[in-house]
């Protein structure tokens, strides 16, 4: 039983990787550019189909395709960003529903190419099978390859975040958008660029999460609400919010399935959601802003 | 145009006084319910069931435009208040159908609860049996529940893309626990096979609640408490400096929405026959905000030129091209999203709106200009347009003071 | 405003026209359809989350259709025509759509619905109208409506030879894993009576919330219980993320086999054959049937629709549902549809891919193969066990109902619906 248990931690750890990796693309667009991305899900999606024809296609593995995806689906970002967002960003409920457009358009676009059908991505020779961790049984060298790239990819966002000069002005734009515009700081580029970046972390997200899940049109929206209730839970805005939120989704899931079952696992987390979005609005490490102006 | 001014302008023009039923509504209004109320007459027995279906989902669009074009908030979760009343009444007509009516399993209580392994119908659902208790709850418990997600919410200064992500959340959840719950509800396979009240006789109903729905959103939305809610939505920290608890007239709207919501739902749930999870999740919730943004969210009569549009087209297109609807679908959002923010009504309205300003405008020019009658035309504006100030109107002046 | 003349003609005018508009459009719509031609409905949805299931069906159905009216069509010389709707996974949508085809187009019958969500919805239509609906999927019987036949397989005919075959092989403990909704708990339920009839015993018994697709934490119960068996009734997307993970954490089909009833070649095709090797699956049809009608029905599909694509059981009774409505149109010569359910489809034999298939004369239910199928490296399946003859349907499995029956012939039944009484199910108590 005591195996069981720690076997159980560590799966939890690969689930709150997942939902990591899922998130982070949302919650950096949301939290710069104060876009909600309706079209997450299918950014994901598109990610895992070029990855299945980078696969398919080109012969390469895993390690190939998140390079590809993420530029890929970053440009993809960027047409969407240049085409339908920009312009609408004094408006922001109405980036959802273009965005929530964008996603139809996706997903018809990729039903034309590719079928209805399911697609098969396999994961990477070197990663496939486990090694012996404590517990009862191996763990998966892909779920701990899963895991060292959320860490990599939080770092990542950090360091673009607060070590560069262009995470200053994309936290300046964050905090007061008229004033960095004041200050000099081309702010549509800012937005363009965090968009772009955005979607490549979900174009990365579809790479690898393809291997240990499935891959068709429809597989975008699970995604997107699991981001969604990431965000909500960890806070908008301040990106410590998505580990803070995955690890309490993540952990919570799988030690709730663990002892009762999964479906009362997955209510009662949902009911803590529930009831820390009701105590605390803006999630766990929301962000008040202190501006008196207009309000939306 | 900077956003401020045009903003501004915004107000301004919502802001200008219109008769509560002008004319020309009561008739179009009228001419639309006869069509629709005698359809069954010689329509066809699908169309006219399309027909109601559209009526329903318009009450629930403007149950959204109320709260997103009239407040300013923007919920993702409408479909809870929608699904709320429609699972009240299509549990209810369950029960008291299962009741007289053995299930292919041969008991008497709901099929999905039998194969879920209840005996009998819960002691908390007994009284749902009657229609009256269910009326009385589809009444009650999600203006309830609206009431105590409005006090939380509007009370600490939560709205806009917060709001919108949090009913989003409240929707999903709400949408998993009917899964999950399925001996209560029937779960993924929804409740299904009772009573359905899909005759002309039952779309006169829903064409009459629609109305009466119609014309309170429009005393609503034209009386004193409405100038407060577009005040507030167009800036809601001046009103409050006005001395309004806005929170107060944003829970009040935010209620009054969600219980019309239900009334859509327990309509619906009557109409069709069929109630799913749905129903009251994220993707009805988003529905229901393009049709009430495609139709003019900042009017009443918008949600039911947008739902009735863009269903229609999605009836339509879905036979004639079925490979590529949602294509159209999406592109329409995105369309109406970048070049008519306000909708087709909204746009049409403005336009007219603007013609007649500036009508105005050009007659007091040319009055002013020439000669004798400009006495007359000068005095004439200063009594009726109410866009600029009496003096101005009266000295030719523009008015414009910002 | 005040109302002048011209201004009350003028609204007065666009009223009349706006409400002349859809009396002409019910007419355009009325008129009355080709003698030549016999409309049959195709109701699978091609977009949403079912889509992925339910395009090979629709597909499989216009290949059907095509290939009878190629072959001189049916009733002396006159085409099917199939009407296609898109019910977009959404059960809402297949109830109107199913309405739509039964009053508008008035078809003969739908051939349509995957999932019994979606079957649910449509049957009170069917029934109200008196309309013939051809349902090709496995399902958890129990069930049995007047307007509906039923070409899927039923419990006992996927289950009954399953079992006690898998504890003679692999041993009596099981582990029941099933997404959350009705067919994997009835069919569960089917199963556990198995298990207690042939001295199986169950360790667990778990459901996952449909659409969850993160099976780690019972993957680590599967591995602390360590049952003989793993008996899956996972649906969709589900088998594709269950499978895959069980192998990524180490367990293969030699420790722990996977036997269930539900997952087929399109699945496997999706996650990868690695993933699938060795594990179980109890299927009427496989598309590695060794038979000459599979052979050409293999070959066809993949030259119409292309050669990646793999036939399956759900598939293949959709293609032969299909030959059972021309032949019963054939049979009746009218398109009555109390004829063609009463005298038409009943009895109906077609030599199908799998086997001789035939359409039982009493409760609408399809006479089928059983056969055990283990997956091989190429994604299909070595046919390990096939029954020696087909096998009766059951819809009340005599294991869990056994004084209760389905049969439209007994008298109680057809007085029953003669009369008009709502309750159009055949379910008679024995």
């Amino acid at each position: 039983m005591g195996d069981a248990v720690l076997t159980q931690f560590f799966s939890g750890f690969s689930l709150v990787a997942i939902l990591i990796i899922a998130a982070l693309g949302l919650a950096v667009i949301f939290g710069v550019a104060g876009v909600i991305n309706m079209a997450h899900g299918e950014f994901i999606m598109v990610g895992a189909y070029v990855a299945s024809v980078v696969q398919s296609g080109l012969g390469g593995n895993t390690f190939w395709s998140i390079p590809i995806c993420f530029v890929a689906v970053g440009l993809l970002g960027l047409v969407v960003e240049r085409t339908v967002i920009r312009g609408l960003y004094d408006r922001p409920l109405e980036t959802l529903l273009a965005t929530w457009g964008v996603s139809l358009i996706l997903i018809v676009v990729i039903k034309m190419i590719f079928g209805t059908e399911l697609h098969y991505v396999g994961s990477p020779e070197m990663l496939q099978g486990g090694f012996p961790a404590p517990g009862n049984l191996p763990f998966p060298w892909y779920r701990l390859f899963l895991i060292l790239l959320s860490i990599l990819l939080l770092i990542a966002t950090f360091v673009l975040f607060f070590r560069t000069k262009f995470g200053l002005a994309v936290r300046a734009v964050r905090r007061n958008r008229s004033m960095s515009e004041a200050m000099g700081i081309n702010t549509a580029r800012v937005d363009m660029l965090i968009f772009a970046y955005g979607s490549g972390l979900a174009g990365v997200a579809g790479a690898v999460l393809a291997p240990i899940k499935t891959v068709s049109p429809t597989m975008g929206f699970p995604y997107a609400v699991d981001s969604f209730m990431v965000l909500v839970l960890g806070g908008v805005g301040n990106l410590m919010g998505v580990p803070v939120g995955a690890a309490i989704i993540g952990e919570g899931e799988t030690i709730l399935a663990f002892l009762f079952n999964s479906v009362i696992g997955k209510l009662l987390v949902f009911l803590l959601i529930v009831l820390v979005i009701r105590i605390v609005p803006r999630g766990i490490f929301g962000y008040q802003e202190r501006t008196l102006g207009h309000r939306r | 145009m900077t956003t401020a001014s045009a903003e501004l302008g915004r107000a301004r023009f919502t802001l200008r006084r219109e008769p509560m039923f002008p004319l020309w509504s009561i008739f179009g209004v009228a001419a639309v319910v006869a069509i629709l109320a005698t359809y069954p007459l010689y329509g066809t027995e699908y169309v006219m069931n399309l027909l109601g279906m559209f009526v329903c989902f318009s009450i629930f669009a403007l149950s959204i435009s109320l709260i997103w074009g009239f407040a300013g908030i923007l919920s993702l979760g409408q479909a809870i208040y929608f699904g709320m009343g429609a699972y009240f009444i299509a549990l209810s007509l369950k029960l008291s159908y299962a009741a007289e009516n053995p299930t292919r399993y041969g008991g008497t209580i709901p099929d999905y609860m039998e194969w879920n392994g209840l005996t009998e119908v819960p002691a908390i659902m007994a009284p749902l049996m009657h229609i009256e208790v269910a009326i009385v709850c589809l009444l009650f418990f999600p203006t309830l529940l609206a009431f105590i997600f409005g006090v939380i919410t509007f009370k600490r200064h939560i709205y806009g893309v917060y709001c919108a992500v949090i009913t989003l959340a409240e929707a999903l959840i709400l949408q998993e626990f009917i899964i999950e719950y399925q001996a209560y509800t029937g779960g993924f396979n929804g409740i299904t096979d009772y009573e359905t009240y899909n005759n002309m006789y039952f779309l006169w109903v829903i064409l009459a609640v629609a109305v009466l729905l119609f014309g309170t959103s429009r005393l609503l939305t034209h009386s004193r408490i409405g100038t407060v809610l577009k005040s507030v939505r167009d800036n809601d920290v001046r009103a409050e400096f006005n001395g309004y608890e806005v929170a107060n007239y944003r829970i009040f709207v935010f209620c009054f929405a969600s219980m019309m919501a239900a009334i859509a739902g327990g309509l619906y749930a009557a109409w069709m026959g069929i109630v799913s999870h749905l129903d009251t999740g994220p993707i009805l919730s988003i529905e229901g905000v393009i049709w009430a943004a495609v139709g003019g969210r900042a009017t009443v009569i918008g949600p039911f030129i947008g739902t009735f549009l863009v269903k229609g087209a999605e009836f339509f297109l879905s036979q004639q091209l079925a490979w590529a609807w949602q294509l159209v679908m999406g592109l329409l959002f995105i369309f109406v999203v970048k070049f008519m923010p306000e909708g087709i009504m909204g746009t049409i309205g403005k336009s007219i709106a603007m013609g007649r300003q500036r009508r105005a405008y050009a007659e007091s020019q040319d009055a002013y200009q020439s000669g004798p009658m400009a006495v007359v035309a000068r005095l004439r504006a200063a009594f009726t347009d109410g866009n600029r100030g009496f003096m101005d109107n009266l000295l030719g002046r523009s008015g414009r003071r910002d | 405003m005040k109302i002048n003349r011209r201004r009350f003609l003028k609204t007065a005018a666009l009223t009349g026209t706006a409400a002349a508009f859809p009396y002409f459009y019910t007419q355009k719509f009325a008129k009355a359809e080709e003698s030549d031609e016999i409309k049959v409905g195709i109701l699978h949805s091609l977009s949403g989350t079912i889509a992925i299931i339910e395009r090979s069906l629709h597909n499989a159905e216009l290949m059907a259709i095509e290939e009878i009216n190629a072959a001189g069509g049916v009733m002396g010389g006159k085409k099917l025509v199939p009407v296609v709707e898109d019910p977009q996974s959404v059960v809402r949508v297949f109830r109107q759509k199913a309405k739509k085809l039964l009053l508008q187009d008035k078809v003969v019958a739908v051939l349509g619905c995957y999932t019994s969500a979606s079957r649910q919805s449509v049957l009170p239509e069917f029934e109200n109208n008196n309309g013939i609906l051809l349902y090709p999927t496995l399902y958890e019987a129990q069930e049995c409506s007047y307007n509906c036949f039923y070409t899927g397989a039923v419990p006992n005919q996927q289950l009954d030879d399953f079992a006690p075959w898998v504890i003679d092989k692999f041993g009596p403990r099981h582990y029941l894993i099933g997404a959350n909704y009705i067919y994997p708990k009835e069919t569960n339920r089917e199963w556990k009576a198995l298990l207690d009839n042939f001295g199986g015993e169950t360790v667990a018994e778990e459901y996952a919330p449909l659409g969850h697709t993160e099976f780690a934490t019972n993957i680590n119960k599967i591995a602390s219980l360590q049952p003989d068996v793993v008996f899956s009734t996972l649906v969709g997307d589900q088998i594709v993320a269950f499978y895959k993970q069980f192998k990524q954490f180490g367990i293969t089909a030699e420790d722990i086999p996977i036997c269930t009833p539900i997952t087929t070649e399109q699945e496997i095709k999706g996650m990868g054959p690695e993933y699938a090797l060795g594990h179980y699956t109890s299927f009427n049809y496989f598309q590695s049937v060794d038979s000459p009608e599979n052979a050409d029905f293999v070959s066809r599909y993949k030259a119409t629709y292309g050669e990646d694509e793999v036939t399956n059981a759900v598939m293949e009774a959709a293609y032969f549902q299909t030959y059972f409505l021309a032949q019963a149109l054939d049979k009746t010569g009218s398109t009555d549809a109390d004829a063609l359910i009463t005298e038409g489809l009943p009895g109906q034999e077609f030599q199908a891919p799998q086997g001789k298939v035939k359409i039982d004369e009493k409760n609408h239910h399809t006479y089928l193969w059983a056969r055990i199928g283990q997956a091989r490296e190429d994604g299909q399946f070595d046919i390990v066990w096939k029954s020696e003859d087909w096998i009766r349907p059951d819809p009340w499995v005599d294991l869990l109902y056994p004084d209760r029956d389905c049969d439209f012939t007994d008298p109680r039944v057809i007085e029953r619906i003669k009369s008009g009484d709502r309750d159009r199910s055949g379910t008679i108590e024995i």
